[in-house]
């Protein structure tokens, strides 16, 4: 597995290299964008007056303090809430419910899975969505399972999979729905930081490989920065954008010269005054 | 470890065997009228006598059909009913309270009512033992849509799943513990029902023979017939504890 | 907020009446424009007038009497010999092994199939219906006790082991009060069962009770009547089952609830 990675990131390099996302010279249209967004929720302002464009192959982070409108502003990109006002819109046209070119991770990879579907079945599931016939599913499936580092695990279920596995298998499923953007809610939150240093570093080459826009929410500083092309952290009650930070790292990262990288440092230094100017 | 749950299994049937030895001495003996209490020996001959001759089969065969159908056509239509009134919040806020409301009421009551709309038929048992099943799988169906975790709601919307995918590969799965649990409860009243229409009926069934047996004084025929039904209900339990748990296996898992 | 609580429930209550008032409205509309005359079926309003007439001649409350008495003391009986059963098999692993196919023989026979026994032996009354009745309440009381025995925290016996209780105290002080919540929802849902069977037996063939009254309707071709006791059973069992979730959340409050689904 961890060769396989390498090989890939290596190959990647130059891919990835280009992928260095430049905000002001960035592309003309976003592929998510939000314009002037509110969201009010049982009579409570969740997110007031947004207004955000995700570029297509960025790599864009969240942060925040608990309850500031983070998930709420994903559940927006994903089409799973309606803005109260103002417009989220995909390749310029406007969301009015989910798609199946933009793919979620959940936090709560337990909740997200079917428990009666092996992991082959769980990745299956969005190849029925998308209407591929049962013939070709096989082959994609055991590529799709190879792809996020589960070969061999095709007949488990689950409960019968670690959490960092279980996150794996709700990658491949949304990897199988051939997104253009992926939505990831603090994807790693609830694994150990050994599996999550892993998982980060397969995110980054898996996204390097398919070009995919990425909005990651994370309440991980140090993961926003590594993982970033560009990091927002949102001001609380209601939520709307506090700092915008382009992290300027160069790619391939790597887990121990990046985080050690002084413009890391000074990044993690700008954000962490932030948050903890919102707590007060 | 496996041997001594033979040894344990064998100790126990050895227990079962000392109370049947038991029960022959209490009969051999006549502490009891052989009028009431046959001994087993007895019990046992007219079982085979009965097998032999066919009459036994025929009664259980009957009481198994009646059970059988009546217990189908309360899956099907409790679950589809289960599936409609679950998956739907509105449905859920003006329907279940009744349904509550009813859930204790003793099923057999509707029985007389059976009786006065379709007369002492077989058409009446099929009503009553389907009317009585129907509850506990009905009820739990629809216990199990609405405790459908929402999450895989959002992931069946983000995927854009057809309403008739998402009743078939999320909810009616995601729902098939508490079915089946359901289905089983069910299984037992529908043989309880059977055995009783049977009586009152006069059908062709176990429930008739045990009673003629009774009116007769012939004891050790309705021993045969009272065992009978009771491995009746083991069997059928035992059937329906291999498919929950073939059905279930990604649950063992998870426990 | 209370009062906006309290709203919601009254809302929700409005819309559980809805269906009901609904079908019966319609009902009773039907029934007056076609001048039903039916076995089977009848006005809502005249169901009540039947009911109202049973209570004035008090046989639907001697029947209810019947019914009751013989429910609970066959609940009693049952109840007993379950628990007993129970907290032995419970507490002793080499007794419930042994039993075991035993009691895996006997439990799965109907209740309903001793009913011709219970006849031959016993004949019509109340002795009959009691047996069958505890016979049928034996099956769940014993299954739930002994699983409640079993989930007794073990720290608890430790504690009841070393102040070297006496066995019959160590049941009396300990177990029971430990197992009790559990032990309660056991006893619950036997109550449902035991007015299920009571009403069956009586239903069946037993001459007394309100089975036999609706039966008894029936046969006089009284639609009204027989509904009236159909309704009235309704009632009781509903009733006995509100009784029953009440006491159980006053004596152990809302979390013994919770145990229902074992």
């Amino acid at each position: 597995m961890k060769a396989q990675v390498k090989a890939q990131v290596k190959a990647q390099g130059t891919a990835n290299a280009q992928r260095q996302f430049d905000p002001v010279a960035g592309h003309p249209t976003p592929q998510v964008a939000f314009a002037d967004v509110t969201l009010d929720l049982g009579g409570k302002t969740i997110i007031e007056n947004l207004s955000l464009g995700v570029q297509p192959a960025e790599f864009l982070c969240i942060v925040g303090a608990s309850g500031c409108g983070k998930t709420t502003a994903l559940r927006l990109a994903a089409g799973l809430y309606q803005p109260t006002r103002g417009k989220v819109t995909f390749d310029g046209q406007p969301m009015r419910e989910p798609r199946r070119e933009i793919a979620i991770v959940f936090q709560d990879y337990g909740k997200a899975l079917l428990p009666w579907r092996t992991a082959a079945g769980n990745v299956s599931l969005a190849l029925e969505a998308g209407g591929m016939p049962a013939a070709e599913r096989p082959a994609r499936i055991e590529e799709l399972l190879r792809t996020v580092g589960l070969p061999g695990h095709a007949g488990k279920y689950p409960a019968e999979m670690s959490g960092g596995m279980q996150q794996r298998l709700q990658i491949a499923r949304c990897l199988a729905q051939e997104p253009k953007t992926l939505l990831m809610d603090e994807p790693f939150g609830a694994l150990d930081a050994m599996t999550r240093q892993g998982l980060q570093d397969e995110v980054l080459s898996l996204v390097a490989a398919s070009g995919v826009t990425v909005i990651f929410v994370t309440h991980d500083l140090d993961e926003a920065i590594y993982l970033g092309d560009r990091v927002i952290g949102l001001l609380p009650h209601p939520g709307r954008i506090g700092i915008e930070l382009p992290v300027n790292l160069p790619r391939p990262r790597d887990q121990l010269s990046t985080r050690e990288h002084p413009e890391f440092l000074r990044l993690r230094r700008q954000l962490f005054d932030f948050i903890k100017a919102t707590e007060q | 470890m496996k041997t001594t749950g033979i040894l344990w299994r064998l100790a126990s049937f050895a227990v079962a065997a000392g109370f049947v030895a038991l029960w022959q001495l209490i009969a051999n003996f006549k502490l009891v009228s052989p009028v009431f209490l046959p001994g087993p020996d007895r019990a046992w001959a007219s079982l085979v006598r009965g097998f032999s001759s066919g009459d036994l089969l025929a009664k259980l065969a009957g009481t198994v059909e009646h059970m059988a159908y009546g217990w189908l056509a309360a899956s099907i239509a409790g679950i589809a009913l289960g599936a409609v009134i679950g998956s739907s919040p509105r449905m859920r806020t003006y329907v279940a309270p009744s349904l509550e409301f009813l859930r204790p009421l003793p099923v057999s009551a509707i029985i007389p009512v059976a009786i006065a709309m379709l007369g002492l038929t077989q058409a009446m048992a099929l009503f009553v033992i389907a009317f009585g099943a129907i509850w506990p799988i009905m009820l739990a169906t629809i216990h199990g849509f609405a405790a459908v975790e929402p999450r895989l709601y959002e992931v069946a919307r983000s995927l854009q799943m057809s309403k008739l995918a998402v009743i078939f590969k999320i909810a009616l799965p995601s729902a098939s513990p508490d079915i089946l649990a359901g289905m089983r409860l069910s299984l037992t009243v529908a043989l309880i029902l059977a055995v009783v229409c049977e009586i009152l009926a006069g059908l062709d069934g176990l429930g008739h023979w045990v009673l003629l047996s009774a009116r007769a004084f012939r004891s050790a025929d309705l021993f045969a017939g009272v065992i009978l039904l009771g491995v009746t209900g083991y069997v059928t339990s035992v059937a329906m504890s291999l498919a929950e748990h073939r059905l279930l296996a990604w649950q063992a898992s998870q426990r | 907020m209370s009062d906006n609580t309290a709203k919601n429930t009254a809302k929700h209550t409005a819309k559980a009446l809805v269906l009901p008032v609904a079908l019966l409205v319609a009902f009773e509309v039907w029934a007056r424009a076609t001048h039903l005359q039916s076995d089977s079926l009848a006005a809502p309003s005249d169901v009540v007038r039947a009911l109202a007439e049973a209570f004035a001649d008090f046989s639907i409350l001697i029947a209810t009497r019947d019914t009751l008495f013989s429910a609970f003391t066959g609940l009693a009986i049952g109840s007993i010999i379950g628990l007993a059963l129970g907290i032995a098999f419970g507490l002793s692993n080499t007794l419930n092994r042994l039993m075991e196919v035993t009691v895996e023989a006997i439990r799965p026979i109907p209740s309903i199939a001793l009913l011709p026994i219970a006849l031959i032996a016993l004949g019509f009354g109340y002795r009959m219906e009691i047996v069958i009745v505890a016979f049928a309440c034996v099956w769940p009381i014993l299954i739930l006790s002994r699983a409640a025995v079993r989930s007794i925290e073990p720290r608890l016996m430790e504690v009841s082991r070393a102040l070297r209780l006496p066995a019959a105290q160590r049941v009396w002080k300990i177990i029971i009060p430990a197992a009790l919540p559990r032990i309660f929802v056991a006893f619950r849902l036997s109550a449902g069962i035991a007015l299920i069977v009571a009403v069956t037996v009586e239903i069946a063939i037993n001459p007394i009770g309100l089975g036999a009254g609706i039966m008894l309707a029936q046969q006089a071709l009284r639609a009204d009547l027989m509904l009236a006791y159909l309704v009235w059973i309704g009632v009781i069992g509903y009733a006995l089952n509100i009784v029953l979730v009440v006491a159980q959340r006053r004596l152990f409050g809302r979390a013994a609830l919770s145990g229902d689904s074992a």
